[in-house]
């Protein structure tokens, strides 16, 4: 290094010495000292290149060089304090975005599950027409299923939730699964200790009493202690020994969804007394090499509707789909199948408020370089080459992306939490835990995504000023010496602004798409009255009742609800709408059994259609004294129309094919009346045909209680837990709610796009109209002079106010013209992913079309009358 | 080691400035203009150095320890460094002196075969 110093210290003399020297032969040789001196410096080259070519020799050079970038670049940002904050706010709110929808698409769709060759990995599944696909099958139809020849395996994955206790551990609900013999070995995986489940799992003659656990179970409830291999743990009463561990990190293959307990398949119909029917066997597998999905779902596809084609399989299950998924980053999981379509839209909103960023940055550069002109100028006069202030303007854009990108990791932390708050807000997934927490994990494809989009910002922002830079030092500080701004310049600037204009339409287009459509929903018409209802889940699993008694108390729960001040009346019932799952079944009516249609199924008590202000069209309600009677129904509107048509449905008779939890009966009920239609599992779909039943007729549980009140439902909260406290000793409240939260809950896809498109839809029309202000807030103070001489010249404050407007209003126009038939196109791509969504014409893009016409020429208005109060002769002495 | 080689054998107008400046030291000090005219005299002009370039030459030298500087007083009783070869230099250029010739007489020997034979 001190070499470096002492040689590189003296090469300013050395060099003046050399030219000295230089002159001094020339002068000797006959030359004048003038002539003499420019000969010598001509033989010796460029100086600064000589002088950075020899430290080069010492230095890596561009380290060098970029550090001095950064410093240069840190006093320019520093220098301009409002402009920093300005982008690096614009960039993290953009950046953010991105990184928090791309973290849950990450976790969603991409991020492998930990076992061998995640990618052959596919996920058997099937569906009703118009619901989400399930992947349970029967015994049977594995076994048929298992005689393809596009798989090396398949392999038996059913998810189930059981009821843990045993020697130290506390009784709780763990998910885990029953698994067949080659699960463990399909996926690649060792036992941490012990083994894991085998072949044995596959012999259902001889169901084997072990289990598997996690690692994590194993951590948490033994302490990591190897000796608790063999021990007992008792799961849904009956005990099991426990065999092994499975590998650190695994625990399932949904991790949103962590499992922990494994046992074998042959274990299940033990566990859950009832042989392996449709719905229990759940099924992975792994495609063969070179076989795609494509080809593999073509033979399953024959296969299944072979096994489906059985006369022991019920008419639903016969209308049911084939489908086969990759599995590559995991099984399919409701909470998935929701997020699937709201996470891509909102990655395409949040990649167009990315865009909209850039451009913005884009624009307040270009303004930025046009004043740091002379700057440049004068740097290109001292030598400085044309790459490297390219590099220069690169390194700060890079600098502000960083800055950017840092913030708005922080940003997607905290949003990202608030996101995953709202997802979670959602109704429960009947039976299946959720741990939402892992969705907003980062990982290293979240941080390779941010980095990349940081950077690509960066250059797609940072490029434009350097643009018609030139390197020549006399044209350099000709563009300096030019008043006005050239015109490609110009016009670039605006058509940035006609650019975040056309996005922004965009973006507050299809914000009043979701919107509208959300209010749609939340304000559409349900079938009966979601105000001033307060809902409570019963947990009945552990109850000790039988039936005889459990409806006596129920009974008598309702008698004393109901008595209650501000409650209006009480009503039992199997499930409430919008809880998210209901019973259904095939029906036929008397007289008429060629029309055999699926129907939904609710069992009630007296006065449901009361408390939930459906109306009765005809006939007369539920009533205690039908308890001990022939068995009744009530039909909605729906099954009149569909079954009945004109014919008057009351006294006729309706039988369904099974009844859930009933086997193979096939009960008839006399219809005793009929209700208006009303929503029921979901709010997007039509009333679907509901059948109610009686809730006490048939020895049914059920467990949802709700009540009407004369007041806010939540104040009763208090007073509805003593009552039921004090009648049902032995029954805890799951849940009390409100009908509103529970519809709310309902919605939580629509909710989020609908939230978030418009935040990020203000958020665009806020950076255009800065964008737009700036540009005019520039131009205008550029342009003093002139619009000086032309108030001299006799021009009003108002006809320069008008001129200024005019130019933005042409910007403004420009850009809504070229964005509403992309907002129109952008609605093609929502409807695609959200079949539902339903539009009303083209009103909302409208909406946008105005918003943003309003929004921008306020944010005109300002630099516009500053124009108009230009006094004349101020600017003109500024020449 | 190697790698350096290879960068010798690409940046051949680089290296054979190198040479020149390392045979101009072996007569003794200099600083450099006098090497820069010592190159052009002894080449009878025909060798046109870009003066500019010696100086980044006599630091890549400097730093391969080749040669070595030091202050001195120059015709004009100016003070100024002075360069010298230092024993590694001289080892160097002879090597690369034999270097050059094997360079120089292979490429003749193509460019005019008919001499040999």
């Amino acid at each position: 290094m001190w070499r470096r110093k002492r040689v590189l210290q003296d090469l300013d003399q050395e060099i003046r010495d050399h030219i000295a020297m230089a002159t001094q032969d020339n002068i000797d040789r006959g030359m004048s000292p003038e002539e003499a001196r420019n000969a010598a410096l001509r033989k010796l080259g460029n100086v600064t290149r000589i002088k950075e070519d020899a430290r080069e020799v010492w230095t890596v050079v561009w380290l060098e060089q970029v550090l001095q970038d950064v410093q240069f670049a840190l006093r320019q940002l520093g220098k301009s304090p409002a402009f920093t904050v300005v982008a690096v706010l614009t960039l993290a709110l953009g950046i953010g975005a991105n990184t928090a929808i791309f973290s849950l698409t990450n976790a969603l769709m991409l991020r492998p599950v930990p076992v061998r060759n995640p990618n052959t990995l596919v996920e058997l599944l099937h569906q009703y027409p118009g619901e989400p696909a399930f992947n349970g099958f029967s015994w049977d139809a594995y076994q048929i299923l298992r005689q393809n020849h596009v798989l090396s395996d398949l392999a038996v994955d059913s998810p189930n939730t059981f009821a843990v206790h045993g020697q130290a551990i506390e009784p709780r609900t763990v998910f885990g699964g029953f698994v067949g013999g080659t699960f463990f070995e399909s996926l690649g995986l060792q036992p941490a200790i012990g083994r894991l489940v085998g072949s044995e799992a596959d012999d259902l003659g001889h169901p084997v009493p072990v289990a598997v656990v996690s690692w994590s179970f194993w951590k948490n409830n033994f302490n990591s202690d190897p000796s608790m291999l063999g021990k007992q743990i008792v799961i849904n009463d009956t005990p099991v020994t426990i065999i092994g561990v499975a590998p650190h990190g695994f625990s399932g293959l949904n991790e949103e969804m962590s499992q922990h307990v494994w046992l074998p398949l042959s274990m299940e119909p033990v566990i859950h007394d009832a042989p392996l029917g449709w719905g229990s066997v759940g099924l992975i597998g792994r495609l063969k090499p070179g076989v795609s999905l494509e080809g593999a779902r073509t033979e399953l596809a024959v296969l299944f509707q072979s096994a489906i084609q059985t006369p022991d399989v019920g008419p639903y299950v016969r209308k049911m789909n084939f489908v086969l998924r990759s599995a590559s980053s995991g099984l399919s999981s409701p909470i998935r199948q929701m997020l699937h379509a709201p996470v891509l839209v909102l990655m395409a909103v949040t990649s167009l408020v990315l865009l909209l960023a850039c451009v913005n940055l884009a624009g307040l550069f270009l303004a930025r370089g046009a004043s740091r002109r002379q700057e440049m100028a004068v740097r290109v006069c001292l030598g400085a080459g044309r790459l490297r202030l390219i590099r220069q303007l690169l390194t700060e854009s890079f600098l502000l992306s960083l800055f950017g990108g840092l913030l708005g990791v922080l940003l997607a932390y905290f949003g990202g939490r608030g996101l995953l708050r709202m997802v979670t807000s959602g109704r429960d997934i009947v039976g299946l835990p959720v741990h939402a927490e892992v969705l907003a994990r980062p990982d290293w494809r979240v941080l390779f995504f941010t980095g990349t989009i940081t950077i690509v910002t960066a250059i797609a922002f940072g490029v434009f000023p350097g643009m018609g830079l030139s390197s020549q030092p006399a044209s350099a500080m000709q563009q300096v010496a030019r008043i006005g701004e050239s015109r490609p310049r110009r016009l670039f600037g605006k058509s940035l602004i006609v650019a975040q204009v056309a996005v922004s339409t965009v973006l507050l287009s299809v914000a009043a798409l979701f919107v509208g459509y959300l209010s749609h929903l939340r304000n559409g018409d349900l079938g009966f009255r979601r105000d001033h209802l307060l809902l409570v889940n019963l947990d009945l699993t552990h109850s000790g009742y039988d039936a005889e008694q459990w409806s006596r108390l129920s009974q008598e729960l309702l008698m004393q609800l109901q008595a209650l001040p501000g409650v209006l009346s009480a009503t039992f019932s199997g499930m409430t709408p919008m809880l998210g799952a209901g019973a259904s079944s095939f029906a036929s009516v008397d007289g008429h059994p060629e029309v055999h249609e699926t129907i939904s199924i609710n069992f009630v008590s007296p006065h449901y259609f009361d408390t939930y202000g459906t109306p009765l069209l005809s006939g007369r309600d539920l009533s205690t004294s039908d308890e001990h009677g022939p068995l009744v129904a009530i039909i909605n509107a729906a099954i009149a129309h569909d079954f009945f048509g004109s014919r008057n449905p009351i006294g006729s008779y309706i039988t369904l094919d099974h009844v859930t939890g009933r086997g193979n009966d096939t009960p008839t009920y006399r219809i005793i009346g009929v209700v208006a239609d009303a929503k029921y599992n979901d709010l997007q779909q039509q009333p679907p045909r509901t059948l109610f039943l009686h809730a006490f007729q048939e020895d049914h549980f059920v467990s949802q209680l709700s009540l009407r009140a004369t007041l806010n439902p939540e104040s009763l909260t208090g007073v509805v837990r003593e009552k039921v406290a004090s009648v049902l000793k032995t029954v805890p409240i799951a849940r009390v709610t409100t009908m509103n939260d529970q519809i709310d809950a309902a919605i939580v896809p629509e909710r989020l796009t609908a939230t978030l498109s418009s935040w990020f839809a203000a958020l665009a029309a806020l950076l255009a109209s800065v964008g737009l202000y700036g540009l005019l807030a520039y131009s205008v103070s550029r342009r003093t002079n002139e619009i000086g001489v032309r108030m001299v010249l006799g021009a009003t404050g108002g006809s320069v106010m008008r001129m200024v407007l005019v130019e933005a209003l042409g910007m403004v126009g420009a850009g809504l013209v070229i964005g509403a038939p992309l907002a129109l196109w952008s609605k093609l791509f929502a409807t695609k992913l959200s079949p539902d969504l339903v539009a009303n014409g083209s009103i909302w893009v409208l909406y946008g079309v105005v918003a943003l016409a309003i929004v921008t020429l306020v944010a005109a208005l300002i630099p516009a009358r500053r124009a108009s109060r230009v006094d004349p002769f101020v600017a003109l002495r500024c020449e | 080691m190697s790698t350096e080689e290879n960068k010798e054998r690409i940046e051949l107008l680089q290296g054979t400035l190198d040479l020149l400046i390392l045979r101009t030291l072996l007569l003794g000090p200099a600083h450099g203009h006098a090497i820069a005219k010592a190159i052009e005299f002894r080449s009878d002009d025909v060798l046109q150095v870009e003066q500019g370039s010696l100086y980044p030459a006599l630091h890549r030298l400097i730093k391969r320890r080749w040669i070595s500087v030091e202050e001195g007083t120059s015709e004009n009783n100016r003070r100024a460094k002075f360069y010298q070869l230092t024993a590694t230099g001289r080892k160097q250029l002879a090597l690369e002196t034999s270097k050059w010739d094997k360079l120089a007489g292979a490429i003749a020997r193509i460019l005019r075969p008919t001499e040999e034979g």
